[in-house]
């Protein structure tokens, strides 16, 4: 017995060893890790980067903008993904370079199809100050579930910032841990309503805002008000591979029309 | 391998040597652990000082604004009650234990005494296996089954309206918390506890049995007041799950900070409540702001604390009733 399983660990370890590709010395490799909600579109992007730089490798990873803003900032990874704005308590020389936006859609269940929310009607129903259905055009009757992301988060930091004003947001609204929960939530509630990135608004019904209709469509040409912008965060300025890279997200046609796929590309 | 002596020929002491070695890195990974996580935590235990486990104002407002604290160390915000979490974990661990102790007891004994025996051969696998089922798996049923069915079929609308400005019942709750984690709970402790009724000797129920007690009544009298033992370490080992549970309640008990009132009668149960083990998942994001992440330790050190508490609390309640029971085996 013993011996099987000193030969099943050097097997095991040999396939290990095999399983990895050997990466050519000449090859630069960029970490990044972060935001969940811009790690699709990095991944559609370094895909399609690879095929024509053939001196780079990448390595994604995900954890939420927050993480990887402290990662970059701790010189784990090169770039960090973020889809928050700066703020004041993140730690100096970082640069923050936009490279995409993203809409962030108010969702309602299916069989609540309200039409059109104004700022003020948004900011009634998630500072906690309006509570049922019956006080909003549309509305079906009955009490409002308020379904939202923790305050540690990006699409938090996003609708906060862009959505409520100066009115602050309602103690009773459920706190959920990624916008696919927001969905799910809100999707079974007949009385919820949550906010979402634009990519999860799948099964559930979106509702406008301002009158303005929550589609890439609409984001795109700027008419949507409820975009959020995506960075690339790097410790200083970026230099040689990863400088090249931004740049090419930022600026190549090929990446211009990744982006556009799902996202907002810069104009 | 040439280096190391063939397993056979190995002596008493230097197999004790290596293995004493490998116990004490377990103990200084521990201690290493304890003091890692105090250190990081002291800052939000020292501003706050004991207020730290009352209550007042809204938890969630203060962790918003401890995430956004200024740039300036000497700014930093701490201010936190953290009272309706630590509230809200004793609850959920409390009822999902108690609930579950008694369900495991009456099980165990049908599966020792009663149980016909094709029964029992389906029975027990079958409760090993519901212990070793990921809790993620009890969250995702909780979150798409039950969560909607309290939420839109057993909380009325004039309930849902009477708290509408206090706090929202939309199936994220106390009770559906409370549900699932005692379904979860109760596997472990009824494989402990057939174990241990198991193991208390044949000859003192069949004495029983001989002066003519019923089956029932023996097992009941003498089986269960031997294994007094291990029911008490079935329910710590339940106790301690219950505590660190953390993703299913994320999903299901409900992600906000209020404390469940029980003056509100059956509105209690459809009340949401975030214990601490939810709360350092809900918010791991925020790891990075300095103030935050030491708050999120802060949780982190009270749960440790509990849990040490809890095996010294499990070692008290055992050491009376060792004298009787199966101790003597």
């Amino acid at each position: 017995m013993p011996r099987l399983t000193t030969r099943l660990a050097v097997a095991s370890a040999a396939a290990l060893a095999l399983g990895v590709p050997s990466v050519a010395a000449a090859k630069t490799t960029i970490t990044m890790s972060g935001s969940t909600s811009v790690a699709p579109l990095v991944a559609k992007l370094a895909k399609s980067y690879v095929k024509t730089h053939r001196g780079v490798a990448f390595k994604l990873l995900q954890g939420g903008s927050d993480v990887g803003i402290s990662d970059v900032a701790h010189d784990r990874v090169t770039i960090g993904n973020s889809s928050r704005d700066p703020k004041p308590t993140d730690p100096s020389g970082l640069v923050f370079n936009k490279i995409a936006r993203d809409a962030v859609c108010l969702i309602t269940n299916n069989a609540n199809p309200v039409g059109n929310l104004s700022s003020a009607q948004i900011q009634g129903i998630f500072s906690g100050s309006v509570r049922g259905w019956g006080d909003v055009p549309n509305g079906k009757g009955g009490t409002i579930d308020l379904i939202g992301r923790t305050a540690a988060s990006g699409t938090y930091d996003a609708f906060n910032k862009i959505f409520m004003g100066t009115s602050k947001i309602s103690t009773t609204m459920s706190q959920k841990a990624s916008n696919g929960l927001v969905q799910q939530s809100v999707k079974s509630d007949p009385n919820g309503i949550g906010y979402v990135s634009l990519a999860f608004t799948a099964g559930v019904h979106t509702a406008s805002y301002n009158g303005v209709p929550c589609t890439l469509r609409n984001a795109k040409s700027g008419q949507y008000g409820g975009v959020r912008n995506f960075f690339m965060v790097t410790r200083g300025a970026a230099t040689g591979a990863t400088k090249k890279w931004i740049n090419w997200v930022q600026k190549n046609p090929t990446a211009q029309q990744i982006v556009a796929t799902d996202w907002v590309p810069l104009a | 391998m040439r280096y190391l002596p063939a397993w056979g020929t190995w002596t008493d002491r230097r197999v004790e040597r290596l293995l004493g070695a490998l116990a004490c890195t377990v103990l200084a990974l521990i201690a290493a652990m304890v003091v890692f996580v105090f250190t990081k935590a002291w800052p939000s235990f020292a501003h706050n000082g004991l207020s730290w486990f009352g209550g007042g104002g809204n938890v969630d407002r203060q962790l918003a604004a401890i995430f956004d604290s200024p740039s300036n160390p000497q700014d930093y915000v701490y201010t936190l009650h953290a009272w309706p979490m630590l509230y809200a974990t004793a609850l959920l661990s409390g009822i999902a234990v108690i609930c579950g102790l008694v369900f495991a007891l009456l099980c165990a004994v049908f599966i020792v005494e009663f149980a016909p025996e094709p029964m029992r051969r389906v029975l027990e696998p079958a409760v090993r296996l519901l212990a070793a089922v990921p809790s993620v798996v009890y969250g995702l049923i909780g979150i798409l089954v039950l969560v909607p069915l309290v939420g839109n079929h057993v909380v009325s609308e004039s309930m849902k309206r009477s708290v509408a400005y206090v706090v929202q019942l939309d199936g994220t709750s106390l009770l559906v918390g409370a549900a699932v984690l005692t379904v979860m709970v109760t596997p472990i402790m009824i494989a402990i506890v057939v174990d241990a009724l198991r193991a208390v000797p044949r000859g003192w129920t069949e004495g029983a049995a001989a002066l003519g007690v019923n089956r029932w009544r023996a097992m009941w009298t003498i089986s269960v007041r031997a294994a007094r033992p291990a029911i008490v370490a079935a329910a710590v080992l339940a106790t301690a799950r219950a505590l660190g549970e953390a993703i299913m309640l994320a999903m299901v008990a409900g992600s906000v900070g209020f404390a469940p009132n029980p003056l509100d009668g059956m509105l209690f149960f459809f009340e949401p409540a975030r214990p601490l083990a939810a709360t350092i998942v809900d918010n791991a994001e925020g790891l990075s702001v300095v103030p935050f992440g030491q708050t999120i330790y802060a949780f982190a050190a009270v749960l440790l604390v509990s849990s040490l508490f809890l095996s010294l609390a499990g070692w008290a309640a055992k050491r009376p009733l060792k004298r009787y029971g199966l101790a003597a085996r």
